[in-house]
């Protein structure tokens, strides 16, 4: 589903975010990528997302190389994407609906199935009572649902998740785990970034470490101790 | 050919879902613009009212240049060059002189005025009965009342001047219509100004919604990098824009024609006596209304141009 083929990324005031990082997650896994601040888990997040591009190196998802694609390119393949932020990114003047439904009017779906489909998304993430809500009605919590909510409700084959539980607290970030769980197993690639030890040994999932822009440790969901 | 058919269908299947997209897209885009024009009503009625008297100014200039257009034209009706002849020449020499002017193409009429007819006509006007009755003579001349042709050229009535002034027996000649050129010549320095300030107005009024719309989207940055990042296209995020740019522009285009009408009854009334002292061959025009319903039109494709202007800037900073 993804591959990192010796990627680097120098930015332009010379700090070198990746160094020949590689790896690959097969579809339907879920991986947590951790490490220290300045690691380098933001930039590779930004990669997928198509908002950096490598310096080196061949980003791969679904079959299709990130670095060669157009700008004009570039929303259609983010489309493919369900990326859930640590600031969930709701826009707070709107309802909990029309955040959920904003990703169905980009792709221009009709009225009817938009409805449909926000309430399936929102009824995965239970709160299918509060959509005609202002986000700001809601707990930390509760709007990093709808934040995941506006992320599946396009049915994408990968979800990326940037620090999803770092305002939540433990019992709050198991629930959120809990949704990617479901995710993946219904067939869903799920990568998502934290630092969070605790929640990471905890969800025993497959874990990429980074440190200095390398990859230094890959353990299987199998050897992660709780 | 099964496949060439199937292919068709496809196609013409998918020109009504493209379309539907297409609608839903926009409809999205014009609900947030309205969104967005709502949340901050008084920025939204500063910036309306702005253009709204931006525009209304070269609107009222035209309005009073319209009506002075008509003035010149319902006293240049009357134009006329009167010929004074000297007051030894008998009726017979006026007779002929007034025959030949008479025969010249670029002329309409010629009357002859006796001096008899210039007494007449002088007695009957107020406080000078006895002043003429005190001359013992009739001081008068003939006199040719000359009526230029309706389409004669101004260098064509200039000729003919010439010619008068020429003939022999003529003392003098006035020409009526000079003043007429000189309105005409200011009128068009006028309608030229009219049109510069319009231009510059209109600049103003795009200029006024850029700023607002440059605000809008500064105040949105959240907004639009979540939009980018969810896969709008750059179209997507700027659309909003653009529909408020035009939303602005029709509704000062609205407010500078409410504007526009308000001065024309304001003015209606002092006008009216005006050309009641005129013997009601003058009364006061507004502007056409097909003119009035173009200056909302036209408001509006300013308002997009500015929207479009400002966002092409600055959302590139913003589209990563």
């Amino acid at each position: 589903m993804i591959r990192f083929d010796q990627v680097s990324k120098r930015y332009p005031t010379g700090q070198e975010a990746l160094s020949e990082l590689s790896f690959r997650v097969e579809p339907g896994e879920m991986v947590f990528i951790t490490g220290h601040s300045g690691a380098g888990k933001s930039t590779l997040l930004k990669m997928l997302a198509l908002i950096e591009r490598p310096t080196r190196g061949t980003v791969t998802v679904d079959g299709r190389n990130l670095a060669t694609a157009r700008a004009r390119a570039v929303p259609k393949l983010r489309r493919k994407l369900g990326m859930v932020f640590q600031d969930h990114r709701l826009l707070m003047d709107r309802t909990v609906f029309a955040n959920v439904e904003l990703p169905l009017v980009i792709e221009g779906i009709a009225p009817a199935e938009r409805a449909r489909k926000v309430r399936a998304a929102l009824e995965k993430v239970g709160l299918l009572a509060y959509e005609k809500k202002a986000p700001v009605a809601l707990s930390a919590g509760e709007q990093q649902r709808v934040g995941i909510a506006r992320a599946i409700v396009g049915k994408p084959s990968l979800i990326i998740a940037d620090e999803p539980t770092g305002n939540l607290d433990p019992q709050l970030s198991a629930e959120i785990m809990g949704l990617f769980d479901q995710f993946q197993r219904v067939g869903t690639t799920v990568l998502v970034v934290s630092h969070d030890l605790m929640l990471i040994k905890r969800t025993r999932k497959r874990v990429l470490v980074l440190d200095q822009g390398r990859l230094v440790d890959d353990v299987p969901a199998t050897e992660v101790m709780s | 050919m099964a496949r060439a058919r199937k292919s068709h269908e496809t196609a013409a299947r998918s020109r009504p879902r493209h379309f539907a997209a297409w609608r839903e897209q926009h409809g999205w885009g014009l609900v947030a613009s309205l969104h967005r024009l709502g949340g901050r009503p008084l920025g939204t009625l500063m910036t309306v009212t702005v253009m709204g008297f931006a525009l209304a100014l070269p609107l009222t200039f035209g309005l009073l240049l319209v009506n002075l257009q008509r003035l010149g034209g319902a006293l240049g009706q009357t134009q006329t060059i009167s010929v004074f002849l000297n007051t030894n020449l008998h009726a017979d020499a006026a007779q002929s002189l007034a025959g030949k002017v008479k025969s010249r193409p670029e002329v309409s009429a010629v009357v002859v005025r006796t001096p008899r007819q210039g007494m007449t006509e002088l007695a009957t006007m107020q406080g000078f009965g006895k002043a003429l009755d005190a001359l013992d003579s009739n001081p008068l001349p003939f006199v040719l009342v000359v009526t230029p042709s309706s389409d004669a050229q101004a260098a064509q009535v200039g000729t003919l001047l010439t010619w008068l002034r020429d003939r022999p027996g003529v003392a003098q000649v006035q020409d009526d219509g000079a003043w007429r050129q000189r309105l005409d010549a200011l009128l068009s320095v006028a309608t030229r100004a009219v049109m510069l300030l319009a231009a510059l107005l209109s600049l103003a009024a795009l200029l006024v919604v850029g700023n607002s719309v440059r605000l809008d989207i500064q105040s949105r940055a959240d907004e639009i990098s979540v939009l980018r990042l969810i896969g709008a296209s750059p179209a997507f995020v700027r659309r909003p824009y653009l529909y408020a740019g035009v939303w602005y522009g029709l509704a000062g285009g609205l407010v500078a024609v409410l504007l526009a009408l308000l001065l024309e009854a304001l003015l209606n009334g002092p006008v009216a006596r005006l050309a009641a002292s005129y013997d009601g061959r003058l009364h006061f025009v507004g502007l056409p209304l097909w003119q009035l319903a173009l200056v909302p039109l036209l408001a509006a494709v300013l308002g997009w141009l500015g929207a479009r202007i400002v966002s092409a800037r600055q959302l590139r900073r913003a589209l990563t």
